[in-house]
């Protein structure tokens, strides 16, 4: 199978390595998820209970205080999910500025991840039905080279709206006293990750649409560039997440659900 | 060979509790707001951060991927030793868990950090260790005969022997600041009130065996909380009120935890409940008290269960006090550096954070800090003493209020 979301011959990946690196991803997130679940299940589904040592003793108590009566705030789930997890309002009212930063990186890095499922559900949907006879009957915008021409503008915009909130994140590390001194591996693997997979997608679609971002590498380079943006995105964005400070993007929203949104 | 055991264990902990040791961005803020690392002179080993930090690598030791692959890493005893003396030296406040950005409700995990170490047998810290001793036998902290709670009051002080509202007095108003628990009777009679007290039968409401992580031990702090609870039913109590801000945060949060059920009755704060004969015009005012007052927020009565505006309420009703506000409140309040165990285990550390906050204070050139809890005003009142601001009055909301309504307390015996 020669299969890829490129336009010409020359920008193939194929489908089989991606399909490989993906299932390979996921399996390691899983597993690294079982891992933690069997960790934070090591506590007890109440105050001073004996631990409990179940994978299921976490989404217990985490129901549990969802449901239990906050003596400060006793706020909606869903006022919880959209000011506090979407908003991130408990950012803002310490810094503006952090908060800044980091709400471009969220909406930056959640609607690029939105957009390549999207583009990857339309390439499966069109491959499928080249192979079983539907393709023809599919609408206009589900040919995988016009998706992709549509995306095209908001895959730009989100990217750079990513590259702002990296940019001043680093700025932060590097330059802020404060910041830096208290910055320890655990942080700037974070960040370096998060850095490589921006830049290295940028450079991979220069090189694909020659444009300023390709620093003028041979389009020839394209396929193999972009083979590596993938793999270090699927490597750091979903199998590091349950073993890195990636974890925080599913462990911040669990912890400020299960507080109600926090003091 | 027999597979080496973690070094630490999860007791006392819940699931949720350890998934929010992962949840922490360690963005510093709850770092900027501590006033035990602040008064330490920044010792980075009380900074919050720093403690779910060493606390999640245990974890990860003892029970992550590595611990699974190849076993787990052993943990220096002298590294829990110091572990354990860091997790100590906090009020419990809250004040990192109102800034952290992740919502992380720090103070139950430094309480389970504490039980667990307590368990494993690094904890509690220093004197603290007496407090189940003291209250198990004495059922008070202080040594005292329990029937010295209120075997003292002056005749005057009517107190039903049944009645359907309750003054839970506390072990420090009743045995060591008996001005307050004179004051908050005379108040109550004053305003014809019918109300009665546990005496001799009521028993420390356990906050400092809790706030220590020792509540626990031979179930000393569930059965005590279930003798009272039993007891004020038996007075047929449907509220109780409490002077005492550690009293009321226990009873309200952590009766129903260590018993298992909900109160049987409504517990208030009096400043609560004076807000509200005030908004009713059910008080009468005879004494102007002409004071400029600020207010600090007992941290157990604000950000533990959130009364912010009651006692500014009553502050505010009094005739003659010129209210004024110190930078910090509500929320954002500094703490008094009382609670969590420190006055008892850590006194300097204790007596620096009240000089930071008897600072705050002096700033808004108030003649008088007041606050809502004894044990607050018992550690202002060493911080104001510490750094020689001797025209800084300290005294509690209901002393005043009493004053107000031209309440004599002169007769309030020694302790």
């Amino acid at each position: 199978m020669d299969y890829f979301a490129g336009v010409t011959d020359a920008l193939r990946v194929t489908f089989v390595q991606m399909m490989l690196i993906s299932f390979i991803a996921m399996g390691i997130f899983v597993v690294g998820m079982y891992i933690n679940l069997k960790k934070w299940g090591m506590g007890s589904t109440g105050y001073g209970a004996a631990p409990s040592k179940s994978i299921m003793a976490f989404p217990k108590m985490l129901m549990y205080q969802m449901s239990e009566h906050a003596h400060v705030h006793n706020q909606s789930v869903l006022e919880t999910f959209v000011l506090d997890i979407l908003f991130q309002r408990r950012i803002l009212r310490r810094s503006p500025l952090r908060w800044f930063m980091h709400f471009t990186i969220f909406v930056g890095w959640m609607v690029l991840f939105a957009m390549s499922g999207a583009m990857f559900a339309v390439e499966m949907i069109h491959l499928i039905g080249e192979k079983v006879g539907y393709a023809h009957d599919l609408p206009w915008f589900m040919i995988p080279e016009t998706f992709r021409e549509l995306l095209s503008v908001p895959n730009d915009v989100f990217s750079y709206i990513l590259l702002i909130g990296i940019i001043i994140a680093i700025y932060r590390r590097l330059f802020v006293a404060k910041v830096r001194e208290a910055t320890i591996a655990y942080d700037s693997i974070l960040l370096i990750g998060l850095t490589l997979i921006t830049i290295s997608g940028f450079v991979a679609d220069g090189i694909r649409t020659g444009r300023l971002w390709g620093l003028g590498i041979d389009s020839e380079l394209a396929p193999p560039m972009a083979l590596f943006h993938v793999v270090i995105s699927l490597l750091f964005c979903i199998a590091y997440i349950p073993f890195s400070k990636y974890i925080h993007v599913i462990a911040i929203p669990l912890a400020l659900l299960a507080n109600k949104g926090g003091e | 060979m027999a597979k080496r055991e973690p070094s630490i264990t999860t007791e006392n902990f819940t699931a949720v509790q350890l998934m929010e040791l992962d949840s922490c961005s360690r963005c510093g803020e709850c770092v900027e707001w501590c006033p035990t690392y602040d008064a330490s002179g920044q010792d980075p080993g009380l900074a919050p951060r720093d403690k779910i930090l060493r606390w999640r690598e245990y974890m990860n030791q003892s029970y992550g991927l590595r611990a699974k692959l190849f076993g787990p890493k052993e943990i220096s005893e002298d590294d829990i030793e110091q572990f354990k003396n860091d997790v100590y030296g906090c009020t419990t406040c809250g004040m990192c868990a109102t800034v952290c950005e992740s919502g992380i409700n720090t103070v139950e995990i430094w309480e389970s950090m504490r039980a667990n170490l307590v368990k494993r047998g690094n904890g509690p810290f220093g004197k603290q260790g007496a407090f189940l001793k003291l209250i198990g036998e004495y059922k008070n902290p202080y040594m005292a005969d329990n029937k010295d709670r209120t075997n003292w009051f002056p005749e005057d002080i009517k107190i039903e022997d049944k009645a359907e509202i309750l003054y839970f007095g506390g072990c420090t108003a009743e045995l060591r600041q008996r001005k307050l628990a004179l004051a908050t009777a005379r108040v109550l009679n004053k305003l014809g009130i019918k109300f009665t007290m546990l005496g001799e039968d009521e028993i420390c409401c356990g906050s400092a065996l809790i706030r220590t992580g020792q509540y626990y031990i031979n179930d000393i702090a569930k059965e005590n909380a279930q003798k009272n609870v039993d007891n004020i039913v038996a007075k047929g109590s449907k509220i109780v009120l409490y002077a005492c801000a550690g009293c009321f945060r226990a009873s309200k949060v952590d009766w129903p935890r260590l018993t298992g059920k909900e109160l049987p009755f409504k517990v208030m704060h009096i400043t609560e409940y004076l807000q509200d004969l005030i908004e009713k015009g059910e008080i009468q005012w005879e004494k102007s008290v002409d004071k400029k007052v600020t207010y600090h927020d007992p941290c157990h009565l604000g950000r533990h269960v959130g009364v912010f505006e009651p006692p500014r309420a009553v502050l505010e009703a009094i005739p003659g006090i010129e209210f004024v506000e110190m930078d910090r409140i509500k929320e954002n309040q500094r703490c008094c550096g009382a609670g969590g165990g420190v006055k008892a285990g850590i006194p300097d550390l204790a007596l620096g954070v009240a000089s930071t906050r008897v600072e705050d204070a002096l700033a808004t050139n108030a003649d008088l800090l007041s606050s809502a809890c004894p044990f607050c005003k018992r550690n202002l009142s060493d911080g104001r003493d510490a750094i020689g601001a001797k025209e800084l009055e300290v005294e509690d909301v209901i002393v005043l209020t009493a004053e107000a309504m031209g309440i004599d307390l002169s007769d309030t015996p020694d302790e």
